[in-house]
Formats: C-alpha cells, sequence, structure tokens
C-alpha cells in the first residue's frame, strides 16, 4: 500500500515535468475534439490519434494516451447530449435522458453533471485502479498457462454473448476476429498461415489498421450504404454549462452508485459499458424520488450512468494492464499503444517499466481534472464542431483513418487490408453484427494460442492441464455463469423498461 | 417458414452467413496445406488454426439456421421493426471510389494529391454541391495534414508529384 503511493507520487513527478504535462493537455485537448465529433468512440478516437504519438517517447506518448482516453469520453457524452447520436453504447444511455434535458433547455445541467460526474468518478476509479492493478499483477504472477487460457476463453464469452443484439452474432464477430488473428507466422514453429504468399502479410496484420478500419471506413461505407441520412439537430445551450444546488444535490449520489456499479464490471470483463450504464440507470430510476421524470430528462438518469461509464473505462484497465487482457475495444487500442512502443502489459508491467506505468496512472489523475477544467468554459467551442456539415465531417474522417493506416508502416499493403475490412465492417453493420467481439478476438486470439500451447508443453500433451487446478476450474464456472446471465439479463431489462 | 419469399435482405444475410462457414473450411483447407518448418514442438501449429475453423464453420452454421427461423439482423441505428431500406448502391460507390482512388494515388501522386481527391469526392458522394468551395477546404485539409505530420511529427508522407515544390518527402 505505501509503497503503491510512493511510486504513485513518483508517477505525478514523471507527470508534472513541463514537457509531460504540455503532451497530457494536448491528448485532453486532442481527445475531446475527435470523441466530440458524431459517430466517433472512444476506440476509434485513440486509434485515429495513435500515429501521431509514434514518433514522441513512451512515457510523454502514454502520457497523451491517457488524456486522450479520458478526454475521448468527455467528448462523447457531450455528443450524446446535444446531438442525440451516441458514438459508442456506453452513452447510449446519456442520450437517453441527457438529450430529453437539452430539448427541455436544460442542457447546461445536463453537461455539468455529465462533466462532474465523469471527474468524480474518474478520480474515484483511478484511485482504485492505482491499488487494484498491482495487486492483480501479483496475484496474476501465480496464474499458470491454463488459468491464463481460462481467463481468455472468458473473455470470449463476455465480450461475444453480452454485446449486441444477439448472441450469435456476437460470436460471428468474434469467430471472424479470430481467423484476422492467425494471419501470419506462427509464434513458435514460424509455420505461415493464410499469408497467400505475401510477404507484407507475415507479421500478421497490424490491429490498430483493423480497428481505424472497421470503425471509420466501415462506418462511413454504412452511412453511404443509407439514403436517408439522419441529420440530427444541435440542441442549443441556454445560459452557462453549469448547474444549480438542486441539481447537485440529486447528482452527487448517482456519480457514486454509477461509479460503484462501473468499476467491478469493468474489472470483471462483463462485455464493455452497455451493461453498466444501463444497471446504473435502472437503480436511479428506481430510487430515484422523482420517478416520473425518467424518459422526460431526469439529471439521475444522465450522473448515473455516465459515472458507471467513467468508472467502468478506469476498470477495464485493471485487467489490461496487470495481466495484458483488454476486455473493451478502448482498452485493446491503449494495448496496442503499449506494445507500440514494445511494451507488453502484464504482471511483469510494474516491476519492468513501474515509471511509465505509474506516469500513466498519474497522468489519469491529470487528464481527468484538466478535462473538468478545460470542457466547461470551452463547451461552445465544442459545440461548433458539431455543426461541422456532415459531408465534410465524414471525407475528412475517412481520409484521416485512411492516413492512419498507413502511416503506421508507411505501406500501402496496410491500406489494402484496411479497405477489406471496411467492407468487412460494412457488412456487419447492415447484418446487425457487433464490432468489439472482432476487435477482442483480432488482440486475444493469437494470446489464446501461445497461452494454449504453453500450458500443454507443461503437460507433455496432457489435454487435462486444461481444467486442472483450482483457478481454471473457478474461471470455467464463471464461464457457465456468464452463458446463463443473458437469459437473467433479458429478464431484467424487460422488467426495467416495463416498470 | 424457409419456403416463403424471402427478401433481399435475408438474401444478403444469408450468403454472409454461408462465407463464414465456407471461410471456415478455407481456413481448415490452408491448415492442411501448412508449411511445417521441422516441428519439433509438442503442439502442431496446426491444431489451433483447425480448432479456429471448426469454430468458424459452426457459427456460420448456426448463424444459418438461426436466419432460416426468422431470426434477422437489424442493421445499425434500425430498431428490429423498421423497415429495411435497399442499398443506396450510387454514394456507396462513389465514397468506394474516392477510397480505392487514395490508395492508388498516394504512391504515384503524392499524399496531398491523394487526400484532395479522396476528400472531395468523399463530400460529394454524400450529397455536396459546391465542388469549387469543396476543392479550396479539400486543399487546405490536405495541406495542413500534410504538413503537420511530415513538419510537426515527422511521419515521412511521400511528397510525389509535388516533390519539387515541397522539398522533403520520400
Amino acid at each position: 500500500m505505501a509503497n503503491n503511493l510512493s511510486m504513485l507520487l513518483d508517477g505525478f513527478q514523471t507527470a508534472f515535468t513541463p514537457t509531460n504535462l504540455m503532451f497530457g493537455l494536448l491528448g485532453t485537448f486532442l481527445g475531446t475534439l475527435v470523441g466530440v465529433l458524431p459517430g466517433i468512440g472512444p476506440a476509434l478516437a485513440i486509434g485515429l490519434l495513435l500515429p501521431i504519438t509514434l514518433t514522441v517517447n513512451p512515457t510523454s506518448a502514454l502520457i497523451m494516451f491517457a488524456a486522450v482516453f479520458y478526454g475521448a469520453m468527455y467528448g462523447g457524452s457531450t455528443t450524446s447530449i446535444l446531438l442525440n447520436t451516441p458514438g459508442e453504447s456506453g452513452s447510449v444511455i446519456t442520450a437517453l435522458e441527457g438529450n430529453k434535458m437539452a430539448k427541455a433547455g436544460r442542457a447546461g445541467a445536463a453537461l455539468a453533471t455529465a462533466a462532474i460526474g465523469s471527474f468524480v468518478a474518474g478520480t474515484i476509479a483511478t484511485l482504485l485502479l492505482a491499488f487494484g492493478a498491482p495487486a492483480m499483477a501479483e496475484l496474476a504472477l501465480t496464474i499458470q498457462p491454463a488459468g491464463y487460457l481460462a481467463l481468455i476463453i472468458l473473455a470470449f464469452a463476455t465480450v461475444g454473448t453480452l454485446l449486441g443484439t444477439s448472441r450469435i452474432r456476437g460470436l460471428v464477430a468474434l469467430s471472424v476476429g479470430l481467423v484476422l488473428g492467425l494471419i501470419g507466422a506462427d509464434l513458435q514453429s514460424g509455420a505461415l498461415r493464410l499469408t497467400f504468399g505475401s510477404l507484407n502479410a507475415i507479421d500478421g496484420i497490424e490491429t490498430v489498421t483493423v480497428i481505424v478500419a472497421i470503425f471509420a471506413l466501415g462506418e462511413v461505407l454504412y452511412l453511404a450504404s443509407r439514403h436517408t441520412l439522419v441529420a440530427s439537430q444541435v440542441l442549443a445551450i441556454n445560459g452557462r454549462a453549469w448547474m444549480s444546488w438542486a441539481d447537485f444535490h440529486r447528482s452527487w449520489r448517482p456519480w457514486l452508485r454509477g461509479t460503484a456499479i462501473g468499476f467491478p464490471l469493468g474489472v470483471i470483463p462483463a462485455g464493455g459499458s452497455e451493461v453498466p450504464t444501463f444497471l446504473s440507470y435502472g437503480v436511479e430510476k428506481a430510487l430515484s424520488k422523482n420517478k416520473n421524470e425518467f424518459g422526460k430528462g431526469a439529471i439521475e438518469g444522465v450522473a448515473g450512468p455516465e459515472a458507471a461509464n467513467n468508472a467502468n473505462a478506469a476498470g477495464v484497465l485493471v485487467p489490461m494492464l496487470a495481466l495484458g487482457l483488454p476486455t473493451s475495444a478502448t482498452a485493446a487500442v491503449v494495448l496496442v499503444a503499449f506494445q507500440s512502443f514494445n511494451i507488453q502489459p502484464g504482471p511483469m508491467l510494474f516491476q519492468t517499466n513501474p515509471e511509465i506505468v505509474w506516469g500513466l496512472i498519474a497522468s489519469l489523475f491529470i487528464g481527468n481534472f484538466l478535462l473538468l477544467v478545460l470542457n466547461l468554459p470551452l463547451i461552445r467551442f465544442w459545440v461548433l464542431l458539431l455543426k461541422i456539415p456532415s459531408h465534410y465531417l465524414y471525407a475528412g474522417i475517412t481520409t484521416f483513418a485512411l492516413l492512419g493506416a498507413y502511416a503506421l508502416n508507411n505501406s500501402t499493403f496496410d491500406l489494402k487490408v484496411a479497405l477489406a475490412i471496411g467492407l468487412l465492417g460494412f457488412l456487419f453493420r447492415r447484418f446487425g453484427v457487433p464490432i468489439t467481439p472482432l476487435i477482442i478476438g483480432v488482440i486475444l486470439g493469437p494470446l489464446a494460442e501461445l497461452y494454449f500451447k504453453r500450458a500443454l508443453q507443461i503437460s507433455q500433451g496432457d489435454w487435462h492441464i486444461l481444467i486442472a487446478g483450482g483457478f481454471p476450474k473457478f474461471i470455467y464456472a464463471i464461464l457457465i455463469m456468464v452463458i446463463m446471465a443473458p437469459f437473467i439479463w433479458k429478464f431484467m431489462k424487460k422488467f426495467v423498461v416495463k416498470k | 417458414m424457409i419456403f416463403q419469399k424471402i427478401s433481399k435482405q435475408v438474401k444478403g444475410e444469408l450468403a454472409f452467413a454461408g462465407s463464414l462457414f465456407l471461410l471456415g473450411v478455407f481456413v481448415a483447407w490452408d491448415t492442411s496445406k501448412m508449411d511445417i518448418p521441422q516441428d519439433n514442438s509438442i503442439i502442431s501449429p496446426q491444431t489451433f488454426p483447425y480448432m479456429v475453423s471448426a469454430f468458424v464453420s459452426l457459427v456460420g452454421f448456426a448463424l444459418i439456421i438461426h436466419i432460416l427461423r426468422g431470426n434477422h439482423g437489424t442493421p445499425e441505428g434500425n430498431s428490429p421493426t423498421d423497415p429495411i431500406e435497399p442499398l443506396n448502391f450510387k454514394t456507396m460507390l462513389i465514397v468506394s471510389t474516392a477510397i480505392v482512388l487514395h490508395v492508388i494515388l498516394l504512391e504515384i501522386a503524392g499524399y496531398i494529391v491523394a487526400a484532395i481527391v479522396c476528400f472531395w469526392g468523399i463530400a460529394y458522394g454524400f450529397g455536396s454541391r459546391k465542388p469549387i468551395k469543396d476543392l479550396g477546404i479539400s486543399v487546405v485539409f490536405a495541406l495542413i495534414v500534410y504538413f503537420a505530420f511530415t513538419q510537426g511529427l515527422n511521419v515521412n508522407l511521400p511528397s510525389g508529384l509535388l516533390r519539387g515544390i515541397f522539398g522533403n518527402g520520400k
């Protein structure tokens, strides 16, 4: 505990150098800027900004990333409230009440409770992260390959079956992701798989290319395929983005409850921010004294889910940092950012790269604070961005995404891969297949194979090792519960909506 | 159920599910053809790909059954009861052409030209009818991105046709 605290203080020292602080500020600004743009969620925002960090030193780059991470989420909630076009699943609930509030002329209060709630939740959750991640890393050192494999399979199941409208389609996305993850040389034997004789494909395909292509190109192609472009109206903010004492009084409990729901559900992979935000909404609705306001713009319905969303995002960083297992698209991009500097998150990270990881955690605090200071006053500037005509927006997103795919290796091969994956993203959207499981499949597929082989090497080929020992058994027991969960979830959803 | 008239959308979805099934078969075929350089590991590099291929085919098959039983996918942003609109081939064609042109032009004509073409084409595809204004915006966008990346971030982008004018590209 005390040791962690001193490491965290060292982290602040790293983050507080003028250069790093400047990168933090830049990250906050760029993150919000990209996050505000309609249709861009945090994962794509970070993916698009990844090339910018390529030439910066790892510590500064990751500090900038931390700032982009919170900035993009904050920007996303602004868009949901003012435009009612949530960029990612976590903001869907925010749009539900927030947009109604904005329509009723209470945009300022909605934005304020979202911003302050995100700050409160982000700060508490980052604190929990600072102490939880090293603890988890220490425990993780004892996990055997078979245990890791069990964890990955659990992540597959949660991400694959909890997201989207149908479980089979989640598994479809996962399976395609696993195939994409196979491409390239086998790690141990060097045998080539699905490379079609292309030299470029030997190293596999870049995760960033997949993310940028499937989110940006896939989305733009899908929008192009529709005849009616829904032109949402940007709602005006009357007065300042601020809230009254009465609003504050109604908000602070939802913030704390949202944090309490969001963080743990991020740590145990519950498949993105959809479940925690929905749960928080249900809880606030059940506990609120102003039940009749729900559906017409209840501030609790913005405060709780926004806090849950932010706390969830910080919670997802715990298994990402401590185990190297990302369970959301956003965490996957952050993992890629680490890997692009040849740093592998996992149990050893806190020992091998303490400066970087503690600098990152400290930056999460700083970035969160900067956002609070920066965004409420700057809100009118962000609103201007919402008024960019959609044809320029799509043109800009596409051109920038293509640049991101190219600049990684300066190769047109990556661009061609991006085109193919963009087309896949279009098909996924057209047929209602969720995107995130694909990304998790691409990233965790190769890891699953690695641990699978290691486990069987230890046991000299005896498959029983995969379920031997308490830890794998425990995880597989949770897995069975997760498979049952959607039925319970469906029941709850019905219950909450009907009420 | 199965023999009732099925819409274009459902046909498309069935084709998607079918290709998924075939993808699994293809992965299995590719794996069986794999060149294994002196294999001394206990687990063959083929085991995992075979497992993935089986999983893909299984999921593809399950999706086919799922669709035939009437559980059609809902396009993103629609609610399940919305009518499904036919594809807007015209816009799709213009937008994809702009993207493909970007890829082709990038190393021939350089980043700036490729970005201008792509940006302008997509704006046009999405219904903008102010070609001159769009051209201006495309040029400004391309120049800002080009200089921000090459000068500010030291990322190398092909200067192509404009090599003489803007110097230090590839």
